[in-house]
């Protein structure tokens, strides 16, 4: 029987930049950490377990946790180290929470950080791709890029993979570029109202972000996410440690959460299957069962918020649709009349996303502790959404558009 | 087909550049100077040799630096056969490296010991720190122990 869970604090380690060279990777950490335990009246011993991770491969160190132990408190405690590509941070939050529900713990501390100035992240991309590099092999592209090879699908690193789906979205949803222009300019503007977002461009319109140059078309340089440094910490305690803090008040609650795989060729490249990396089936289904889970009905009324992982703009359009909160191909059209902006009926990325602010081992957990601190009221910096958040929504995906991880914050939680 | 080499190959390089931190750069800069730095935990009193931002024991943040002794007790051992250059092993004449407690430093600090012979060689002696005559602000400076 599994056990209700609430987050009950998140920290960062400062603002996400894009260049670190003043510490190490623990060092890095370790600010998130205290952070996180100094919103709270916990002390480094009152954590049972840690569930931490980053990408594998960025910065060449392999089992990071053995280093960084100490800066998290973790010596002499259980510590997991989880990783799994661009979902990381999703799949750390993921574990840390089955730490809890399983009734192993009590309260458990979850970590997740990138820094990207010690590697080449797109050469690092390679070595985590390489699976489904040698897989598309069979398929004809070859790791030289200026033959429209694996490297990039196409020239441009991961924007070069990115720009089918780009390409088949804007089909399907009837939308031109100028519909990522905008989207990537709201979230950059959305960024300047988060101090610990990356690339913060207060007001920054469909015009800054059309003048950058173009990568593989439809993708620019303007609808791609940073590299970026940084770490999130957050504790997650058992309904009955929640109580015994008296935190019953200003807490989220893990209603619902689900991850799924399909592989990049039923994705991508297999006729008879599924050829369209837009349609993200896997997506619709993980969705479904985490609504199911969390109890929700109808997700476009009792979502009021929701923080989607998009390495690339025209995924914030297509996001909304897949995880069931806008009709299928209407987040043109919502994005026009202004429901996705803070202010609007279906804030998306309220932070800013990760097309401001890119840690990758952070990048899908900082969804999670978003969508908690929209539910915590917690928001800082002009970025909290005006409505009462009951219900908020964390996506993260990884590989090539396979993995998909969702998670449910709520005010209250499910009855068990 | 089984059993034969395949000759395709994709070639990857990977170039890292990882920051060895704030107190590894601070210990880094002191043997420059021919000293050797720790830093001391405010709460246990341990010194770190070298130092370190955090105390895995009692979890506060360091930053308080002590110059320790530059001479210390031999705590443990092993006699090398080979040595490693570039990823490379290599043969060696037998050599000894040792743990190293420093006087003032509640760790251990690994170098090699020169002087002694590999068969003489016993844990409790103690030792003394030989510099390289121009330092240059690196781990070599400290370039090996002998008997004190």
């Amino acid at each position: 029987m599994k056990r209700n869970v609430a987050i009950i604090s998140v920290g960062y380690n400062g603002r996400f930049v894009s260049k670190r060279p003043d510490v190490n990777i623990p060092e890095l950490i370790e600010p998130a950490v205290t952070n996180a335990l100094g919103k709270t009246k916990l002390k480094p011993d009152d954590i049972q377990a840690y569930v931490v991770g980053n990408m594998h491969t960025f910065e060449g160190v392999n089992g990071p946790h053995l280093w960084a132990s100490d800066h998290f408190n973790g010596s002499g405690k259980p510590v997991m180290r989880v990783a799994t590509g661009g979902t990381t941070g999703a799949s750390v939050f993921q574990a840390a929470y089955y730490h809890v529900a399983s009734g192993m713990y009590d309260v458990v501390m979850a970590i997740g950080w990138e820094k990207q100035d010690e590697g080449d992240s797109q050469v690092g991309l390679v070595g985590i791709v390489l699976p489904e590099a040698f897989t598309l092999f069979q398929f004809g592209p070859e790791m030289n890029t200026e033959r429209g090879g694996v490297g990039g699908l196409g020239g441009g690193g991961s924007t070069g993979g990115a720009s089918y789906q780009a390409m088949s979205y804007l089909s399907r949803a009837h939308a031109g570029i100028e519909h990522i222009d905008r989207i990537a300019a709201l979230m950059r503007s959305n960024a300047a109202k988060n101090p610990y977002a990356h690339l913060q461009q207060p007001g920054c319109t469909e015009a800054d972000i059309a003048k950058t140059p173009i990568i593989t078309y439809p993708l620019r340089f303007g609808h791609t996410c940073p590299t970026s440094c940084g770490a999130v910490a957050m504790i997650l305690v058992s309904e009955s440690k929640a109580k015994k803090f008296g935190l019953t008040d200003r807490v989220a609650w893990v209603k619902g959460l689900g991850s799924g795989t399909s592989d990049p060729t039923t994705g991508n490249f297999v006729e008879g299957q599924i050829t369209d990396p837009a349609e993200q089936h896997m997506c619709k289904v993980v969705a479904k069962k985490v609504y199911t889970m969390a109890g929700i009905k109808d997700p476009t009324k009792e979502i009021q918020v929701a923080e989607v992982y998009s390495g690339f703009s025209h995924q914030d359009l297509m996001w909304p649709e897949r995880l069931g909160l806008v009709k299928e191909g209407k987040s043109p059209e919502m994005l026009d009349k202004g429901a996705f902006a803070i202010g609007g009926e279906m804030p998306i990325n309220p932070s800013g996303g990760v097309t401001s602010t890119n840690a990758i081992g952070a990048s899908a957990m900082v969804r999670v502790s978003e969508a908690a601190l929209q539910v915590m009221g917690l928001a800082e910096g002009g970025h909290q959404i005006p409505m009462k958040v009951e219900n908020a929504v964390a996506h993260g995906w990884g590989g090539l558009f396979q993995f998909v991880t969702v998670t449910l914050v709520g005010r209250t939680p499910v009855k068990s | 087909m089984p059993g034969e080499t395949i000759k395709s190959m994709v070639p990857i390089t990977f170039l890292y550049r990882n920051r060895v931190g704030q107190a590894l750069e601070t210990y880094i800069d002191g043997l420059k100077d021919k000293k050797i730095l720790g830093i001391k935990c405010p709460a246990c009193d341990k010194v770190y040799v070298p130092p370190r931002t955090v105390c895995g024991c009692c979890h506060k943040k360091l930053d308080t630096y002590v110059e320790v002794e530059q001479q210390g007790t031999l705590e443990n051992f092993t006699v090398a056969h080979v040595t490693i250059e570039g990823g490379e092993i290599k043969d060696a004449e037998p050599y000894v490296i040792g743990m190293i407690k420093l006087k003032g430093a509640d760790s251990l600090l690994s170098a090699v010991v020169k002087g002694v012979a590999v068969d003489k060689v016993k844990t409790g002696i103690r030792v003394k720190a030989v510099w390289k005559e121009e330092t240059q602000g690196s781990y070599s400076d400290l370039a090996y122990f002998e008997p004190a």
